[in-house]
């Protein structure tokens, strides 16, 4: 109740606000591509929020692939001489299995890269 | 324009970040922001740059609009943050020139229009302070009401009315404005 009060208030004008109303007003301003010009910005920067994950994954990958490898290599030499204790037929049978570290941790970030990429194509 | 249409758009934004959807509002919306900024800044190409750069915002925040008031007053709002950020921006960087000894070549875009294009109305505004051209244009040229400028200047609802009230014995004092109905 209150705020129709105000806003009937608001609507009785007098001579000036008018005239003033009158002077600030303006012919619209064509649209001239504008908004086209607008929208790309948006979808650019929406291309860009997607890639972003993906593009740092790789790179942080690329970048941590070495010290990676060197501490995998570790802590597979820590793990085998943790086995000493263990049966040598056992050691030898399971380590055969066990496929090259690095090449699975490599494998493992281009798996996430492809999966969000894929996911950033797909949206 | 009708709200409710500006409203089912937004819904299409956030659910889905339909740009089409959005391209759609900066359509309907840009003469009035325009309008606005170039009303407030005095120079078409700066201000058709913070209107791109107040979509660009309106873009990032829309999750934030709770459809309460109108649209376009929460854009005003928006383009208004973007306007005083620009000021305060060039006003650094005029700042960092007069450090270094240079002239400082951006001034503090003070409200200045080219000599040869000086309308009515930018002598109208050329008398009013930043804040109550601010608040004049957006009641008397984009037809916000009084609680929807509280909003978007962050202002008491009281307050705007004094700033209107000022400006517009600032204006009448200025000029002689009985004359402009006469022709």
């Amino acid at each position: 109740m209150t705020s129709k009060i105000i806003n009937m208030a608001e609507r009785i004008k007098d001579a000036d606000d008018r005239l003033l109303e009158s002077m600030f007003e303006s012919a619209p301003i064509a649209d001239d591509g504008f908004s086209v010009r607008v929208v790309k910005r948006v979808r650019r920067k929406l291309w860009l929020q997607r890639l972003a994950l993906p593009v740092a994954a790789i790179v942080g990958g690329i970048f941590a692939i070495k010290p990676l490898a060197d501490l995998v290599t570790v802590m597979a030499n820590l793990s085998f001489s943790v086995t000493s204790l263990v049966p040598e037929e056992l050691v030898t049978a399971t380590a055969g299995l066990i496929p090259q570290a690095p090449f699975v941790v490599l494998g493992a970030m281009l798996l996430a890269a492809c999966l969000l990429g894929l996911r950033a194509i797909e949206d | 324009m009708s709200n409710s249409e500006d409203h089912q758009l937004v819904a299409r934004i956030v659910t889905d970040q339909d740009t089409a959807a959005f391209g759609e509002l900066v359509r309907r919306h840009q003469s009035q922001v325009r309008n606005f900024l170039r009303k407030l800044t005095g120079d078409i190409a700066l201000a058709d740059d913070l209107s791109q750069d107040c979509f660009m915002h309106a873009w990032d925040k829309i999750q934030g609009f709770s459809g309460r008031g109108s649209f376009i007053g929460w854009l005003l709002k928006i383009a208004y943050t973007t306007f005083l950020q620009s000021k305060r921006k060039s006003k650094r960087y005029a700042e960092i020139l007069d450090e270094v000894g240079h002239v400082a070549v951006a001034e503090s875009r003070a409200y200045a229009v080219q000599a040869d294009e000086v309308t009515d109305l930018d002598k109208l505004l050329a008398v009013l302070t930043e804040e109550e051209r601010a608040i004049m244009v957006m009641s008397y040229a984009c037809g916000l009401s009084h609680r929807e400028i509280s909003e978007a200047t962050a202002m008491p609802v009281g307050s705007v009315k004094s700033v209107i009230f000022r400006g517009k014995e600032k204006i009448r004092t200025s000029f002689d404005i009985k004359d402009h109905q006469h022709g």
